[in-house]
């Protein structure tokens, strides 16, 4: 039986950013359309039951009512919606326990409403399990800005299997941060911020930056990895990663102004620019303070600890939305048995 | 190891001192309230400590704050003296407000403390008043009003929103959410379960905190306030959080999950987070805070011990300061 999971965490993009620019703020009854909007795809696609994460945010009341008013209506067009048994704490902790359950129970793909944070802590989970993002967080670098109703349709063609895996999947990048014997990834960037301590996590005081690693940059980027994507762009595939080492602005004349969080453009001192190599072992240009992963400072470390920075390839899977839509197309997937003249006149490169 | 946090050592001693001061305040209130040594209700404010302290290291006198029915926390907070309070809960006229408040009442407004308040949501048009009062005075004191999750959904919540929206007032709405109104789950009794969301609709900003971390509040609420003294106007600030106790003392709490207590005060406990992180950055000693720990014992018992010595008012009392001059 094909199982997709959906993890939508009400307590994602609800941080600081809100207050120091002007992040936007999905409200809770949108993140349950959104998730409305999956299913739809989901079950078009032939999906026939999807685990959701339990949380007491406001998205399971809603999504409940819908389901069964359309189901009242005749209109009902849903897979099976079973939630996990977890309990819930109302913390970023809910996404993790979702992700591992759902791993553990072979589940084809996890669809993950968040931005970078919450794309991030999904993966550190999920094992081998592919994800896709919908993007719906604070910095949006990973998840691609997308309709969910197409890929609620992609990951449906890609776990029933409609849609050949080296078409249906990606390979990504990550990177591994260490201190001592504690691990963590980023997915999208490492920032190493100079202040030793988390507070509301997210990160915005320019002059305490001193490095940045990134999986990826675009120029059109936004968060930490914008400032890669305007000075030496690198993109999903390559095997490489970026260092740029960052200085307070007062002390260079080398200065980026970057798009460093939605609303938030600030000028940064820049100072050397290298590649990163996979599995090479880099250190933080500083003995102590904290480290950013994907936008939010997690991790501390002072002179007495053992840290390191890592870049993986091929670490993790992504579906390849638009991959499995381009095969969906070329291939006839979505047209019905009924509609078959419709599929004869691609075939013949015919429409009208 | 330099000190990492964004508060001097001195700062940091203090804070631990608020919050413990808090904590006993409230476990003594359990227990005497208990025995029935104390008149009327008490509800009680700890396991929430990080919220009302993280909030109030940023204010001065001048800046005024509204609190609710569960006020203590936010009274110790903001100033007012210790053993008045103990003497007011316990009725006398040596209280805070000679006794005749009790728990629900407390006030002090040379410390910018504008009332706990018995009625839900009764606090936000009052800060708006004073907000409104700084914005027109030209100084840059800020209000603050706090209530839960059950009194969010009090129209005079939301009518105070809306008016300080629209008169972009420097007010800080701090939700403390602790997850029942009462007895009431939030997630049964509110409708739009995000409180940012209902911030958004006003077009004010709203962010989410983990109310247990007293670092996360105080860096959060510190830019808040900052920003609204500049101009900024109103924002909200949900701080989700432990309420180790019932609504009220004497509540069976049948509606928790079992073993949630116990949870809570193991893992939860927003004194041992803050415990742990400046002992493990070496910049507080486990010493330096047992000593705070004995300093806050004899405070507490000498407040218990002072209020039950204290007379009671008399019947002459019962008509002075029904009005107060600002």
């Amino acid at each position: 039986m094909s199982k997709v999971g959906i993890i939508a965490n009400p307590v994602s993009a609800r941080d600081i950013r809100r207050i120091i620019s002007h992040a936007g703020n999905l409200p809770i009854n949108d993140r349950a359309n959104i998730v409305l909007r999956i299913l739809t795809g989901l079950y078009t696609t032939g999906v026939e039951e999807v685990l959701v994460m339990p949380e007491l945010g406001g998205i399971r009341a809603q999504l409940l009512r819908t389901i069964e008013r359309e189901s009242k209506m005749g209109t009902f067009r849903f897979p099976k919606v079973t939630y996990l048994d977890m309990p819930v704490t109302g913390t970023a902790e809910d996404s993790v326990e979702a992700a591992r359950q759902m791993h553990d129970q072979d589940v084809g793909a996890i669809v993950v409403l968040g931005g970078d944070g919450t794309s991030r802590v999904v993966v550190s989970a999920c094992g081998n399990t592919p994800v896709a993002g919908v993007s719906t967080g604070t910095n949006n670098a990973f998840p691609e800005l997308r309709e969910p109703t197409v890929t609620g349709l992609a990951v449906g063609l890609a776990v029933t299997g409609q849609v050949p895996s080296k078409y249906a999947f990606s390979f990504n990048k990550r990177l591994e941060v260490r201190v001592n014997d504690k691990r963590e990834i980023a997915l999208v960037d490492v920032c190493v911020v100079a202040e030793r301590y988390i507070g509301a996590r997210a990160i915005w005081k320019t002059d305490n930056f001193r490095d940045l690693f990134v999986t990826f940059g675009r120029p059109d980027g936004i968060g930490m990895s914008s400032v890669v994507g305007l000075l030496a762009p690198l993109d999903r595939e390559t095997p490489e990663g970026r260092r740029v080492q960052l200085v307070p602005v007062g002390e260079t004349e080398n200065r980026l102004s970057a798009p460093i969080a939605p609303g938030l453009i600030e000028d940064i001192g820049i100072g050397v620019v290298e590649t990163m190599k996979p599995n090479q072992l880099y250190q933080p240009s500083v003995s102590e303070g904290s480290f950013a992963l994907d936008g939010e400072r997690e991790l501390t470390f002072s002179e007495t600890d053992d840290v390191s920075i890592r870049l993986q390839i091929d670490a993790f899977r992504t579906i390849n939305v638009l991959d499995c839509m381009t095969y969906s197309a070329k291939h006839g997937l979505l047209t019905s048995k009924a509609n078959n003249r419709l599929a004869r006149l691609i075939k013949n490169g015919r429409t009208s | 190891m330099s000190n990492p946090f964004p508060l001097d050592k001195g700062k940091l001693l203090h804070a631990y001192r608020q919050m413990k001061t808090i904590r006993e305040f409230e476990e003594r209130l359990h227990v005497d309230f208990g025995r029935g040594d104390i008149p009327g209700f008490v509800h009680l404010y700890a396991g929430e400590e990080a919220s009302g302290v993280g909030i109030m290291m940023h204010l001065e006198d001048h800046d005024r704050i509204a609190s609710t029915h569960r006020g203590h926390g936010h009274c110790i907070a903001k100033g007012v003296d210790v053993k008045g309070m103990m003497a007011e809960i316990y009725g006398k006229s040596t209280g805070s407000c000679a006794g005749k408040g009790g728990s629900m009442h407390i006030a002090d407004l040379s410390k910018g403390m504008m009332g706990a308040n018995g009625i839900l949501g009764a606090g936000a048009p009052l800060i708006c008043g004073a907000a409104l009062a700084a914005q027109k005075l030209g100084h840059d004191g800020v209000g603050i009003t706090f209530f839960g999750d059950g009194a969010s959904n009090q129209g005079t919540v939301l009518e105070s929103m809306n008016l300080a929206a629209i008169w972009n007032l420097p007010v800080l709405f701090v939700v403390e959410n602790n997850g029942y109104a009462e007895a009431t789950s939030v997630d049964y009794a509110v409708a739009s379960d995000s409180f940012v969301d209902r911030a958004a609709g006003f077009g004010m900003p709203g962010i989410t905190v983990d109310g247990t971390d007293f670092f996360a509040v105080y860096e959060a609420a510190g830019e808040i306030i900052k920003r609204a003294r500049e101009g900024a106007g109103p924002t909200l600030l949900e701080c989700k959080m432990i309420r180790f106790f019932g609504h009220f003392e004497g509540d069976a709490q049948t509606y928790r999950a079992p073993g949630e207590n116990t949870e809570n005060r193991k893992n939860r406990d927003c004194l041992k987070i803050f415990r742990t992180k400046v002992t493990e950055a070496g910049v507080l000693s486990e010493k330096e805070l047992n000593t705070i720990d004995d300093e806050v014992m004899i405070l507490i018992d000498e407040a218990v011990e002072e209020a039950q010595a204290a007379p009671l008012p008399t019947l002459e009392d019962l008509t002075k300061d029904v009005y107060v001059s600002y």
